[in-house]
């Protein structure tokens, strides 16, 4: 979800989460800023559990198990 | 009948025992709802009693407590009292095979959108809740679009319709590849959607090719491959005719115009959700496609776009649709397109096989009872739905009048031409003579239609031919 501004981005890994079964494990790479406070939070509301949070070179990578 | 019936007004309905299939009447003072009878019912809320039509027996039912008879269904009618609210009686009894014309909207397409309408009504570019409720709606009816092609969600924007996507791909890729270019290559038998636009592209200094089709209204691949110059910039040739039914041979010409580099569009308005299509091996770079032909509500189509194809923005404002297409989705349709898509996807096979069952009985049933009627379109690669024939000795808005009066919706030549008195310019293509054309009837089938459906209308067409004849003996061409 680089170069995706929210919602999108959250919506497109909302999505995604949908056609994973539970336990599955999500990666997704957000920008720096927004996106990397807005997803996560939006994870959690979600009810998904958020595995981990890492700076990388690009942006920031996120690991959603989902519930 | 037996034993032990009773008979009377009871709102809550009566069962019958007498039946194999269990019929079930209730007594209702504003009419009564009646499954599986194909057509020719009346049904009156009067107590002077109803006459159904297609039972042998001659059933009365009258809606008096004292008494009914019923005679023997085997297809097991249900006659249900209705508190929810009566479908209208001309519902009832219609047979629709006008599926080319359109589609009725499926009851989960209907599930599907009402959310969309009654709750999730945000705009989908607000950045709260609101809005992202309704963009997760767009966004996953654009996966199902994309999936349906074999395409990625970001290559399909949502239009309005079927048509404003013609329109769009060939002006947009006029004018994106201008300097490229300004020679375009479709065919004679196009929906007008893009004659028309090929048209008006002329008036604005593009040179277009039409190229003619073979009797069986099939575009040759070679004639495409003949007609390129170095100034063709786009081939636009439709998947399926909806007028004849003949399907095009895309995979092959989508090939000749990758190997010249030449953009390849197919208005896929028919097919979409029919045939399986997939915009990678055909070698699409782009498609049209219309919601309301496949089981979706109207007001919603789709283009496809692949990437790295050039296609300027067309509606201008808001930056929707990846800026190419403003202006604030229309989310219960898109929704409603999303999951018409999802469907067909899954049945594919199974409608196909189904429609073309339905459609092989009745083209061989007419062309045993009715005499000097033929068959148009390709016999053999045609859509699995379209029976199109000319009827010598009637003229086709009289046969489409007559079979309407039946309780029937068919069509003559194509929708846009009911209610013109030109023949089809397909037909004219495929050289079939004026006055041949004239006698143009389009049955097209869908995933509702019962063989029942088909018997009926087998029993009524060769009887209104008859009398169109009989009333103007002019010697069939």
């Amino acid at each position: 979800m680089r170069g995706t501004a929210c919602p999108l981005n959250w919506v497109k890994t909302k999505l995604q989460l949908e056609e994973m079964s539970a336990g599955a494990v999500l990666e997704v790479l957000v920008d720096d800023g927004s996106p990397a406070r807005n997803v996560p939070r939006s994870v959690c509301m979600e009810g998904h559990l958020l595995l981990e949070t890492s700076v990388v070179s690009d942006g920031v990578r996120l690991l959603i198990e989902k519930r | 009948m037996e034993t032990k019936v009773a008979v009377g007004a009871q709102p809550s309905g009566m069962r019958i025992g007498a039946q194999p299939s269990g019929m079930r009447i209730g007594a209702q003072p504003s009419g009564m709802r009646i499954g599986a009878q194909p057509s020719g019912m009346r049904i009156g809320a009067q107590p002077s009693g109803m006459r159904i039509g297609a039972l042998p027996s001659g059933m009365r039912i009258g809606a008096q407590p004292s008494g009914m008879r019923i005679g023997a269904q085997p297809s097991g009618m249900r006659i249900g009292a209705q508190p929810s609210g009566m479908r209208r009686s001309w519902r009832m009894k219609r047979i629709y095979l006008d599926h080319a014309a359109t589609t009725p909207v499926r009851p989960e397409v209907v599930e599907a959108m009402l959310p969309y309408l009654r709750e999730r009504w945000g705009n989908p570019s607000s950045l709260h809740a609101d809005g992202s409720t309704a963009l997760e709606g767009v966004e996953r009816a654009r996966g199902h679009v994309a999936s349906l092609l074999g395409a990625q969600p970001d290559e399909i924007i949502f239009t309005g319709s079927g048509t404003e996507a013609d329109n769009r791909a060939l002006i947009g890729v006029s004018a994106a590849y201008a300097e490229k270019g300004r020679h375009i290559i479709t065919s004679m038998i196009e929906h007008h959607a893009i004659l028309d636009t090929a048209k008006f592209l002329e008036r604005m200094g593009a040179r277009v090719t039409y190229l003619p089709v073979d009797s069986a209204g099939r575009v040759d691949p070679a004639s495409v491959r003949e007609a390129m110059t170095e100034d063709t910039v786009l081939v636009s040739i439709m998947h399926a005719n909806n007028e004849v039914g003949t399907v095009q041979p895309i995979d092959e010409i989508g090939a000749i115009c990758r190997e010249r580099g030449v953009l390849f569009h197919t208005d896929a308005v028919q097919t979409a959700g029919h045939l399986p299509i997939n915009v990678r091996e055909a070698h699409i770079d782009l498609l049209s496609l219309s919601a309301h032909k496949l089981y979706g509500p109207k007001g919603v189509g789709a283009l496809f776009v692949r990437k790295g194809r050039r296609l300027p923005s067309f509606v201008h404002g808001g930056g929707q649709e990846r800026g190419r297409r403003a202006s604030t989705e229309n989310v219960p349709g898109i929704v409603g397109l999303g999951e018409a898509a999802r469907l067909a996807a899954g049945e594919m096979e199974s409608e196909s096989a189904h429609n073309a069952a339905l459609r092989d009985r009745l083209i061989a049933g007419l062309l045993d009872r009715v005499s000097e009627v033929r068959l148009t379109g390709d016999p053999v690669r045609r859509l699995p739905n379209n029976a199109s024939l000319c009827v010598a000795g009637a003229e086709g808005e009289s046969l489409l009048l007559n079979l309407d009066l039946e309780g029937i919706s068919v069509s003559s030549g194509s929708a846009c031409a009911s209610g013109s008195l030109e023949p089809s310019h397909v037909l004219l293509a495929m050289g079939i003579p004026a006055d041949v054309a004239r006698g143009s009837l389009r049955v097209t089938v869908g995933r509702d239609t019962t063989p029942e459906e088909i018997s009926r209308f087998l029993e009524v067409c060769p009887t209104v031919v008859d009398r169109l004849r009989k009333m103007a003996p002019l010697s069939p061409a």
